[in-house]
């Protein structure tokens, strides 16, 4: 196997969610870009998935001091202040972009954008495309991509990051038949989505593998809060293979309720005031407290109910839900949806500057790859919003950065060749690795924690066959590396979790005894990479 | 857990000489997908099997593949034991991959101008319907005009559509789509049939964007003409000897037994004007079957040709004249025999009465049973009643009485959306098509039940081309002589 196919660029973005395909229509304008996707572009990632909307202070009565003040107590307090002030400034602009662009969002019926209530927030600040507003934002910006002159290498695996010293210089990757091929950048942002396959039950795409994460730490950047994953409140109970398929927070937005088997509306137990609209980690916890304690469905689920909702606005407003059910044999017009909790999005990752750099030379991120912005918890629409956001900054300042010298790293290469070639020679299933490891987190790094468990599942991790998965043919080779970087995702999740000793946001120890909310919480970020790992004390705490 | 056993298509283009079918038995869960099923057979048995998936909830049109021939979302549909999953019929990468980006890339974009103003919300709902495409490509896997003329498909034109009704928009999408092949439909409509969001491509695209390149006086000749024919006769083909309305005297017809159901006879310009023997036939077979027939003789033209090629400006006196036909002599169920008439009674009219297909009718009714006649027959589907009006089973059945059918795939004639008129050459390609399908079945004859497409298919084959009505007479006339031969005696 030679790593004869080289390919030079200016930017190089990684990922072809709504944060790399944002960035590479920016870094456009500054130089050479290439795109580089695990799957056709438009296609793969989480964004074309999202479904319930965008956050964006557009409205008079609305403030983007609001905005930042939702956002940190949705977050609970651990969000980096900066980028939550650019967040909540700057989504209106890119909300504008995308307008420009002839994104299809729904109007009301004064000719503006409509804007439906999400949980977490004080005023109705979620623009949407029906329930398919993901899809739509990406539909826009592939069409706008196409008029720009990135070049896109599609179906393409990114492995590795290519090293010149401390710098990054590129990335190594797989064709679609498992060549190696290697490509150099200026500038390489890392836009790779989030990573909630590891665990069993999963909103995410098949690229929501978290390669991002494991090709960052790999290469020596410094990951943030990786302790810090959403388990979505309202996933898919059945049938069994579709376990954790999102049933978007908008059914709740547009008035749907929660109820136990006993048909009690149990939010009122748990947040009175804000009741189905609560934060996500209160609501999946609050689901998850209802089965554990026995007033589950038969599926193991709660009942969310729209059928008081009238049928026009269910067809108008959530056609992807009503479809996507009736699929599975339920009107929900007629029939309350049995829903609960599922592994949704990872709040930390990369750390970054305003600027989207990384703490590696030459190495930005952007979108959920990123971490920071979200803090302990995300809120519904800020996803959508931080991809537009943070996606145009990274190219922006990729393309801005001056040219760099790229020599490659002979003996990295030969390592990389060294790996490739064992796992055609390897006996493990990559299958059967990821499968273990899917149960295993579910089990012991999920939505209730303690060190017990989390040690438990850090060593089923460690004791993982990978040096010898297989690869059945060349063409195979991606997918021993994913299941690699799964392995070694979910271990940074673990061993960050245990870092984290208190309860904040998603993250909840059990094990730990906690007398102060989240606001006085001594503790920043949890930081992991290479040479170091800790948690953060804020200023003036003990 | 339950077994499940598929057959799935195989093919490593450059290692294999030719694609071959393997079977595979795997365990899936209770409700499984198609997905899931590929799922358990890459990870359980066959790592080296090829197949694209991406959100695995229907939203993202990765995972489109062939399941018993028909175009689905491997994600979302129900796996079925015994099934055949094959590729879209695309060029294909590996096993169930095939190469989508060569067709994604000819979908226009919409290139925005600094002048151009902010779309209303009457704008945004008028282009909602045309927004949820997730470019799965099922649509152009079935399209028939895209194998044998130059076309962009069926995706291609709802897009620009959606961007000819967006103001944001700049370029002139109309001429560009006229360009792409906008007159190459055959308004077949395969494409929305099997489209996972129902998105209604020819009637809420290409026959708008018709429409439209009607007003930018960009339609084909020959359906400019066809257009001032109805205009001038009412008619949408000229009269070249006696008509059926003329042929028959009388403006009811009663059946020669009891009366079972009155019907009111929409006969359509084809049957009319080409083919008026074959609709003596069916009143002869409605007659025998306690069918009450009311022919209103002032009835004109539907629309059809009209509405199919984007000349709108004439229809509403069209529609008027019709329904006030039958509106005035209190007709509650009209006949139609021709597909094309019928699917646009049901769907481009508002009538106060109730529209059947002469299948529909003699099935809900029920027929006298002909005799059986010793000769093999194959059916071919005419778009617009299988597609256009759902109607599949009730002619086999009623075929069925007569001879043994033999089924062959339901792929269009290539004679509707104006195709036949405006671009021959197309209509003759798909034609051909259709007779070696034919030829494949081995049948003595072909039954169809639409003018149009009998009328084309018969130029495309050496076999005799029948309408069911004319069939159904056969088998009585058989009957009769039969019982002329042995009178039963008591």
């Amino acid at each position: 196997m030679l790593a004869d196919e080289v390919v030079d660029c200016h930017v190089l973005v990684i990922g072809s969610g709504g944060a790399g395909v944002r960035a590479a229509i920016e870094a456009s304008q500054y130089g050479d870009t290439v795109l580089i996707s695990k799957t056709i572009v438009g296609k793969g990632g989480c964004t074309t998935m999202a479904e319930g909307g965008y956050n964006a202070v557009l409205r008079e009565q609305d403030s983007c001091e609001i905005h930042f003040d939702d956002t940190l107590r949705g977050g609970a307090y651990l969000n980096d202040p900066e980028l939550v002030t650019i967040l909540v400034k700057e989504a209106p602009l890119r909300m504008k972009d995308l307008i420009t662009w002839g994104a299809v969002f729904d109007f009301t019926d004064n000719d503006e954008v409509a804007q439906r209530p999400f949980g977490g927030q004080k005023f109705p600040r979620t623009c949407y495309a029906g329930d398919r507003t993901g899809h739509e934002m990406m539909t826009t910006l592939v069409e706008r991509l196409d008029s720009s002159d990135v070049n896109l290498l599609q179906e393409f695996t990114v492995i590795d990051l290519l090293r010149n010293g401390e710098s990054i210089i590129g990335a190594m990757a797989l064709d679609e038949k498992g060549n190696l091929v290697l490509l150099k950048a200026d500038s390489t942002i890392l836009a790779t989505g989030g990573g909630t396959r590891v665990y069993d039950i999963s909103t995410n795409s098949s690229s929501g593998t978290g390669d991002g994460f494991a090709i960052g730490y790999r290469s020596g950047a410094e990951l943030i809060d990786m302790e810090m994953i959403q388990f979505h409140p309202t996933g898919a109970v059945f049938p069994y293979d579709a376990r954790g398929r999102l049933v978007t927070e908008a059914v709740r937005g547009e008035g749907g309720i929660l109820l136990n088997s006993t048909g009690e509306r149990f939010m009122k137990n748990y947040d009175p005031e804000r009741m189905e609209l609560s934060t996500r980690d209160v609501v999946a916890r609050a689901i998850a407290t209802e089965i554990l304690n026995g007033r589950g469905t038969l599926h193991e689920g709660v009942y969310l109910d729209v059928t008081h909702l009238p049928r026009e606005q269910i067809e108008s407003r959530l056609p992807v839900m009503l479809e996507q059910f009736l699929k599975f044999g339920v009107d929900i017009r007629e029939i309350p949806m049995e829903v609960a909790p599922t592994a949704h999005h990872i709040m930390g990752g990369l750390r970054i500057t305003p600027e989207c750099r990384t703490t590696l030379p030459g190495l930005f991120a952007c979108g959920e790859v990123a971490g920071g912005v979200h803090g302990a918890n995300r809120l519904g629409g800020n996803a959508l919003a931080e991809t537009q956001v943070f996606g145009k900054r990274a190219g922006e300042h990729a393309g801005k950065s001056e040219n760099r010298i790229k020599n490659v790293d002979k003996e990295q290469i030969n390592k990389q060749q060294a790996d490739l070639e064992a796992f055609l020679v390897g006996s493990e299933s990559p299958a059967r690795i990821r499968t273990q490891l899917q149960h295993a987190m579910w089990k012991g790094a999920g939505i209730f924690r303690n060190a017990d468990d989390l040690s438990k599942t850090l060593e089923i991790i460690n004791c993982l066959p990978l040096s010898s998965i297989r690869a059945e043919s060349p063409r195979n080779l991606n997918e021993c590396c994913i299941v690699r970087n799964m392995c070694l995702t979910a271990s940074l999740i673990c061993r960050s979790a245990l870092i984290r000793k208190e309860s904040r946001g998603a993250h909840v120890r059990v094990d730990v005894p906690q007398t102060y909310e989240s606001r006085q919480s001594p503790f920043g970020h949890t930081y992991i990479s290479q040479t170091r790992e800790g948690i953060e004390r804020k200023r003036g705490m003990p | 857990m339950k077994e499940i056993t598929v057959k799935v298509y195989r093919y490593n283009p450059g290692e294999d000489a030719e694609p071959y079918f393997e079977t595979y038995t795997v365990n899936v869960n209770e409700g499984a997908r198609v997905l899931h099923v590929l799922h358990a057979i890459h990870d359980e048995v066959d790592p080296t099997l090829a197949y694209r998936y991406s959100c695995g909830s229907g939203q993202c049109g990765s995972c489109a593949v062939r399941v018993n021939g028909e175009p689905v979302l491997a994600c979302m549909e129900e796996a079925r034991n015994n099934i055949t999953i094959e590729p879209l019929n695309l060029s294909v990468k590996k096993d169930l991959v095939v190469d989508l980006v060569p067709t994604l890339e000819t979908i226009a974009s919409l290139k925005p101008s600094e002048a151009s103003r902010l779309p209303t919300k009457s704008d945004i709902d008028a282009i909602k319907p045309l927004r949820s495409c997730i470019e799965c490509l099922s649509c152009v896997s079935v399209c028939p005009a895209m194998d044998v003329t130059k076309f962009l498909g069926p995706t291609a034109m709802r897009q620009e559509m959606r961007l000819a009704l967006d103001p944001r928009n700049i370029d002139d999408r109309i001429t560009a789509a006229v360009q792409e092949g906008l007159f190459t439909c055959t308004s077949c409509q395969a494409c929305w049939k099997v489209c996972p969001k129902e998105i209604q491509i020819p009637g809420k695209a290409i026959e708008k964007l018709r429409s439209l390149a009607n007003k930018k006086g960009l339609t084909l000749p020959r359906h400019k003409e066809v257009a001032a024919l109805v205009k001038e006769t009412g008619r949408s083909v000229a009269r070249t000897e006696p008509t059926f309305l003329e042929l028959v005297n009388a403006e009811v017809i009663e059946p020669t037994g009891p009366v079972k159901a009155t019907v009111g006879f929409f006969v359509g310009c084809m049957y009319n004007l080409r083919l008026p023997r074959t609709a003596l036939d069916a009143i002869e077979v409605l007659r025998r079957n306690g069918i009450r027939v009311i022919i209103p003789k002032e009835q004109v033209c539907c629309g059809s040709p009209l509405i199919r090629t984007g000349q709108l400006e004439y229809l509403e006196t069209l529609k008027q004249r019709n329904i006030d036909a039958f509106r005035f002599r209190n007709i509650d169920t009209v006949m139609t025999m021709c597909a094309g008439c019928g699917s646009t009674l049901k769907h481009d009219y508002r009538t106060p009465f109730e529209v059947l297909d002469i299948n529909e009718i003699l099935t809900k009714f029920g027929i006298e049973p002909p005799a059986r006649l010793p000769i093999k027959a194959t059916y071919h589907d005419p778009c617009h009643l299988l597609r256009g009006q759902g109607i599949r089973d009730q002619p086999r059945e009623l075929i069925r009485q007569v001879v043994d059918l033999v089924e062959m795939p339901s792929i269009c004639c290539g004679s509707g959306g104006g195709v036949k008129s405006g671009l021959p050459e197309e209509a003759a390609a798909l034609g051909k098509r259709r007779g070696e399908e034919i030829k494949k079945t081995g049948a003595d004859i072909v039954v169809s039940s639409c003018p149009f497409c009998e009328f084309h298919i018969s130029g495309h084959t050496d076999k005799p081309v029948r309408n069911i009505s004319t069939l159904l007479l056969e088998g009585y006339k058989e009957k009769d002589r039969k019982k002329k031969k042995n009178p039963v005696v008591h």
